[in-house]
């Protein structure tokens, strides 16, 4: 691999993201934007100024698995994620 | 490490979740670097609206993979909690509709998401606490 | 390990830790280990009325696994020493993983250079 990209393995990414937003999936219908202080090899993240946007599903009142989708936000300052609930971390996008 | 951490928890009532969702009460006898437990005197309690119940269970070793908390039970407290006991087996019913109804809004909420946002399925794994 | 040592700069701050089946637990943080197992004192319990069964309950560990989140307030973290604490941790990472790759490329070279 071009050892002069910087990115030799996964963890690379993440290590150039730090300081900057990036946007988390994860585990339980949520995900979060928020800018990145720490991560360690478990890809538990430190992050600030997070927002989390949370699935919530109206099954009431809807058969056949037609419910509807809304989602909750909420904000949080300063926010430790456990890396077991992460499905994928993407770093901003450099337009 | 563990031991220092456990070290105030080993007199008195504790309250114990596990993973399923379980509220086991009793007296902590022993514990490890695993959380592995030993509770003695083990009650099992249900709850449902402002009701609970108790079952006796006895003595149980906990393996430390399948405990969610661990919270000391201050006495005083107890008593001004405004909940009354019933018995068992009326409260039990009710408590295993709750639990029905709950799984079957997480399994339809699931597959709504799978198919629409594209969000794993849970489940599976021991995650249902 | 970094992850251990910020959460031990934070003992005595309050923390919320929200666990995976959505219980949400404010708290001063007491203690914490390498697996990350949280000890609260002073817990209270966001929407305590879903929750009747933590009423009583002042103190508790809480295993590291269950933990989704911990929430922590902003002013308790220095932001700049948290980076340069991860890319030195992420380079010592990768000396590590560099030697390891030496290693092997050796290995692979003594029988090639035995035919």
């Amino acid at each position: 691999m071009d050892p002069s990209s910087g990115i030799q393995e996964p963890f690379d990414l993440i290590r150039l993201s730090l300081s900057e937003r990036v946007f988390v999936k994860l585990r339980g219908d949520r995900e979060l934007t928020g800018i990145l202080h720490a991560y360690d090899g478990h890809m538990n993240l430190i992050l600030s100024d997070v927002e989390e946007t949370i699935m919530i599903v109206d099954v009431e009142g809807a058969p056949d698995g037609r419910g509807t989708v809304n989602v909750a936000k909420r904000k949080m300052e300063m926010l430790f994620v456990r890396g077991d609930g992460v499905i994928l971390v993407s770093p901003p996008s450099r337009t | 490490m563990y031991s220092r951490l456990h070290a105030r928890f080993c007199l008195g009532k504790m309250l114990v979740i596990l993973r399923d969702g379980r509220k086991l009460h009793g007296v902590l006898r022993s514990y490890d670097q695993f959380a592995n437990l030993v509770l003695e005197d083990t009650v099992e309690r249900i709850y449902h609206g402002n009701a609970f119940a108790e079952n006796w269970r006895g003595l149980y070793l906990i393996r430390g993979e399948n405990v969610v908390l661990l919270g000391e039970i201050d006495l005083d407290q107890e008593d001004d909690i405004p909940l009354r006991q019933v018995d068992w087996n009326v409260l039990e019913p009710y408590h295993k509709s709750d639990i029905e109804a709950k799984k079957q809004r997480e399994e339809s909420k699931a597959q709504i998401l799978y198919e629409k946002k594209g969000f794993c399925k849970e489940g599976g794994e021991g995650d249902g606490y | 390990m970094l992850i251990f040592s910020v959460f031990k700069t934070l003992t005595d701050q309050q923390v919320t830790v929200e666990l995976k089946n959505d219980l949400s637990i404010t708290g001063i943080l007491k203690s914490v280990d390498q697996f990350l197992n949280i000890r609260l004192d002073n817990i209270k319990v966001s929407d305590e009325a879903r929750h009747p069964h933590m009423m009583a309950v002042k103190n508790c560990f809480i295993r590291g696994s269950v933990v989704r989140y911990v929430q922590i307030s902003a002013e308790n973290v220095d932001t700049q020493l948290l980076e340069d604490a991860t890319r030195r941790e992420a380079l010592n990472q990768n000396v590590y993983l560099d030697a390891e790759y030496k290693l092997e490329s050796r290995e692979w070279r003594l029988p090639s250079g035995i035919g």
